[in-house]
C-alpha cells in the first residue's frame, strides 16, 4: 500500500478511537488485517429511526490511492434502506462516489453513513423494491425495516406477526432469509409472496 | 567585572503560520512535512487557496490531479484557485 494512504489511514485510526462517538458507542473501527487496507466499521441505529437500538457492521476497502479516493464501504449486516441493496449491502452515498474529498475521514465517512439511516434518499436508490415501498407503503416500510433491525442487526422490536408469516413459508421448505425477502417485497402479502417463490 | 564573549551559537525556529495543525489531506502536522518528504521547510512548502484553506503543496497538486472535472478545495468543495 501506498506510503500516504497507509499513513493516514493509521492517523485516522486514532483519532476514531479517541473520538467522542466511540465514547458513545455510536461509530467503531476495527483492524481486519496489519497492512491498514481493510477495516470494519460499526454504526449504532439512529434514535428515531426503524434502525434504532441495531448495531450494523460494515465492509471497508481502503484503496491504494487513499485519500484522493473514496473508501470502498458497503454493509456486512443484512438492511432494509433505500439507499442500501438489500442484496449486496452496496451504498448509494454521493460523497463514496464523485462528491468524494481528500478531506473526509473514516470518522466523517461512518457518520455520514449513520445520517444516510435518518435521511434516506427515495429518488436516488440503490434498492428500487424498497424505495417503491418507502414512498408508497411507508407504514409497512418502517414495519419491515424495524424487523429486519430485529432479526439482522440486534434491534428490540419482535414483531410475532411478521414471524408468523415467515413460518408459514419456511415451513413450505423455504429458506427463512428468501421467505423474509419475498414478504417483505410483497408488502407482507404471503399470497403473493408464496406466487413470486414458487414461479 | 570584564566580560569577554568567546563565541556564541545562534539559535532559530521557525513554524509555518498556518490557520490548522494538520494538513487536511495527509493528516500530518504542517510543521513536518508531507509523507513524500524528508524534510519540512521549503522544500516541501504549503499553498494556500483563495478559500483560504492551506495544505502541503505535494498534497493539494497529487488531489487536483485526481480530480477529473472540476477543481475543488478538499475542505470546503469551493473552486479551488491559488492565493496569490
Amino acid at each position: 500500500m501506498a506510503n500516504i494512504a497507509a499513513l493516514r489511514i493509521q492517523r485516522e485510526f486514532k483519532e476514531v478511537i479517541r473520538s467522542e462517538e466511540v465514547a458513545k458507542c455510536a461509530i467503531k473501527v476495527e483492524l481486519v488485517n496489519d497492512s491498514f487496507t481493510e477495516l470494519k466499521g460499526e454504526i449504532a441505529g439512529p434514535p428515531d429511526t426503524p434502525y434504532e437500538g441495531g448495531n450494523f457492521v460494515l465492509e471497508i476497502k481502503v484503496p491504494e490511492t487513499y485519500p484522493f479516493n473514496p473508501p470502498k464501504v458497503r454493509f456486512i449486516t443484512k438492511i432494509w434502506h433505500p439507499n442500501i441493496s438489500s442484496v449486496t449491502g452496496a451504498i448509494c452515498l454521493d460523497i463514496l462516489k464523485d462528491q468524494w474529498a481528500a478531506a473526509m475521514t473514516l470518522r466523517t465517512v461512518l457518520l455520514s453513513l449513520q445520517a444516510l439511516l435518518s435521511a434516506a434518499e427515495p429518488d436516488d436508490p440503490q434498492d428500487a423494491v424498497v424505495a417503491r415501498q418507502y414512498k408508497e407503503h411507508p407504514e409497512m416500510f418502517r414495519q419491515t425495516a424495524k424487523h429486519w433491525t430485529y432479526v439482522y442487526a440486534g434491534g428490540p422490536a419482535k414483531m410475532p406477526d411478521l414471524d408468523d408469516k415467515i413460518r408459514r413459508l419456511t415451513d413450505m421448505g423455504i429458506e427463512e432469509h428468501n421467505a423474509r425477502v419475498a414478504l417483505s417485497s410483497y408488502n407482507w402479502d404471503l399470497e403473493r409472496a408464496t406466487e413470486q417463490l414458487f414461479s | 567585572m570584564k566580560v569577554t564573549i568567546k563565541g556564541w551559537t545562534g539559535v532559530a525556529t521557525w513554524r509555518w503560520i498556518a490557520n490548522d495543525d494538520n494538513c487536511g489531506i495527509c493528516r500530518m502536522p504542517f510543521d513536518a512535512s508531507c509523507p513524500d518528504c524528508k524534510i519540512p521547510g521549503d522544500d516541501c512548502p504549503l499553498v494556500w487557496g483563495q478559500c483560504s484553506h492551506c495544505f502541503h503543496i505535494h498534497c493539494i497538486m497529487k488531489w487536483l490531479h485526481s480530480q477529473q472535472t472540476r477543481h475543488l478545495c478538499p475542505m470546503c468543495r469551493q473552486e479551488w484557485k491559488f492565493k496569490e
